[in-house]
């Protein structure tokens, strides 16, 4: 033992072999740490890091599978180049960071359908929970911690075809650096648009899965939660089209996935694709609905925890 | 300073009273909490770890608050509780270092007391697999670890020997002994099993439906009691019959009598009765007090009407 190891040794030292017990008189951290702890283990966690390699497939076949075509496009970025360059030749047919979310998007939320309930189910299940309760960690601190870790994995997730598309993009131009200098202006919104999407999937995902222990319930509450609040609102907003409603396409400012795409493409400037929208709703006002919808997830999680017997 | 008080300490589950009305003054040492399955143990863990309000009265623990000092407490507290709160597929290093942390021991103290304590509850090369694997006993050991690995100075362990066969159960309990003893930490048992309380503990707690019932050392439930039991293979009926008739208060169990030692010349008048009637003797023993005997609603430590 060196002298500045924080153990020290209660009994006379005994055999080589049995130290006996040490008591711990070392640092102890806070409560912050404790979030910073359970944050970095929920990480490792959604990517299956520590955990058997079953684990790791499917957050990495599905990150793979979301990026697979950003990838082909910078493989063949040199082709594509010279057969945009011919006159008269479309380039509507190619990912833009703009359309890479709305044509792929799917993907996202099979990974949340299957990693949101890896991040929180398991604690439940297994009947973890009360070790954490009765440590330095709250509830809510349990809570955003677990919501830090899934946000940050799927910042992660959206933000690589972002980069690969980044890269054939510069590729492609003659002028490397002149190419940089001017495509990073075009990518940058993709990073606050993609913070939100991440921020917005992450919590509707973790909010629902908190309340089931079981993995596959979860999973369920997602698909389900997500495709009847795309359903209903298009099922009313039909109705309503015949009626003469003007309030009724506003119902789609509570469907996730029309909200969260809205809300990307207001950082591009842009409004939404009319092959998925068509109503009066702004990409500004799909901000508002985003960044509400988030909130009240994060908040439903927050109660769930607070609420939960341990 | 009081390790644990509590001040007409209630709390309802809707018309269920699982804590009445308990007042407790705990001193530190090896403390057994006895009582049947729903009597209200787990209950006052969990408001003592500020896992429950109660629903009226106080209860603190190292003088600290449950209700408004709950993190305090919890940084000098390990529990362990009765179920199983292990996730399977990680292994024992892992999962307690992860605890360690969670308790606030930077990465290396974290790693270097997870070693420490999984050695010290008898877990080696094993502890690197994954817990799913484990037999039972195993379980338990990995458990304790987690609730000893942040050097608590309060252990709280509900159920502790669940599930073990007889030889994990002797392990477990010579392992809580050692950490109450050795180490001083004090230890809160709760337990059914009252053998197991008597083996290990120095302090004994009964409730029963969420009153107190006894709180004394373990030693005086167990002192010697003033009933000689006589044991005899027949005749035990006319043996009770004739010492009655010598003018000692008798009562008849199967084989045995049992006799109020109220002289000492009880043992003589016992030997000539034998004698007398020549009745086949096993054994004549004074009886000692069980714990047994608290939870009896006859007359307690082996009294005769």
């Amino acid at each position: 033992m060196t002298a500045a190891s924080p153990v020290t040794t209660a009994t006379p030292a005994g055999s080589i072999y049995d130290l006996g017990y040490r008591h711990y008189e070392g640092k102890r951290n806070g409560r912050v740490y404790a979030m910073w702890s359970l944050f970095v283990e929920s990480f490792r966690g959604v990517w299956g890091f520590g955990r058997p390699m079953t684990a790791k497939a499917a957050p990495f076949i599905l990150l793979a599978l979301y990026a697979f075509a950003a990838f082909i496009q910078l493989a063949f970025s040199s082709i594509i180049f010279q057969s945009i360059s011919q006159p008269g030749a479309s380039t509507e047919g190619l990912f833009t960071y703009a359309n890479y979310y709305s044509r792929l998007g799917i993907l996202v939320l099979f990974f949340c359908v299957a990693q949101a309930p890896e991040v929180v189910c398991r604690d439940q299940r297994y009947q973890v929970l009360p070790l954490y309760f009765t440590r330095a960690m709250g509830r809510i601190e349990y809570a955003l911690a677990r919501l830090a870790a899934l946000v940050l994995a799927l910042f992660l997730v959206l933000l690589l075809p972002v980069v690969a598309l980044f890269v054939g993009d510069v590729l492609m131009k003659p002028d490397t650096f002149q190419a940089i200098g001017s495509e990073w202006p075009q990518a940058l919104p993709s990073v606050p648009g993609d913070a939100l999407v991440a921020l917005g999937m992450a919590s509707l995902s973790l909010a629902i899965s908190s309340f089931s222990p079981r993995r596959a319930y979860s999973a369920i509450g997602i698909v389900a939660y997500v495709l009847l609040m795309e359903a209903i609102p298009a099922a009313i907003n039909s109705v309503g089209e015949t009626a003469g409603w003007t309030w009724s396409d506003k119902l789609f400012a509570f469907s996730p996935i029309t909200s969260l795409e809205g809300a990307l493409s207001w950082f591009f400037g842009r409004s939404l694709d009319p092959e998925s929208f068509t109503g009066t709703l702004t990409s500004g006002n799909f901000v508002v609905a985003a960044i509400a919808g988030a909130a009240v997830a994060t908040a439903v999680l927050c109660f769930r925890y607070r609420r939960m017997s341990a | 300073m009081a390790l644990i008080e509590t001040a007409s300490l209630s709390k309802y589950y809707g018309s269920v009273k699982a804590l009445d009305g308990l007042d407790l003054h705990v001193e530190p040492g090896i403390i057994g909490l006895v009582g049947a399955n729903g009597a209200g143990k787990s209950t006052l863990l969990k408001i003592l770890l500020g896992l429950l309000t109660p629903t009226s009265g106080r209860a603190s623990v190292l003088g600290m608050d449950s209700v408004t000092q709950t993190r305090a407490i919890r940084q000098v507290v390990g529990y362990m509780p009765e179920h199983d709160c292990l996730p399977p597929d990680v292994g024992a290093t892992e999962f307690v270092t992860h605890m360690a942390r969670i308790s606030g021991l930077p990465r290396t103290a974290a790693r270097e007391r997870t070693a420490e304590v999984l050695r010290h509850v008898g877990l080696y090369e094993e502890r690197y697999r994954q817990i799913g694997g484990y037999s039972t006993g195993m379980k338990q050991r990995v458990k304790l670890a987690q609730a000893l690995v942040h050097d608590p100075k309060l252990l709280l362990l509900d159920e502790p020997t669940n599930g073990l066969d007889p030889t994990g159960r002797d392990e477990m309990l010579d392992l809580i002994k050692r950490t109450g003893t050795d180490f001083g930490i004090t230890v809160v048992v709760a337990s059914h099993l009252l053998g197991e309380i008597e083996q290990v503990c120095s302090f004994l707690l009964a409730i029963d439906a969420g009153r107190l019932l006894r709180a004394a050392p373990i030693s005086t439930f167990t002192q010697r009691t003033p009933v000689l039991a006589v044991e005899v293979e027949e005749g035990a009926d006319r043996l009770a019959a004739a010492l009655t008739a010598r003018g000692a208060r008798t009562q008849q169990n199967g084989a045995r009598v049992l006799i109020a030692l109220d002289s000492e010349a009880l043992y003589d008048s016992v030997r000539d009765v034998v004698a007398d009637l020549a009745l086949p003797l096993v054994r004549i023993q004074q009886e000692r007090g069980r714990l047994e005997d608290l939870f009896r609603d006859a007359a307690p430590a082996g009294g005769i009407q």
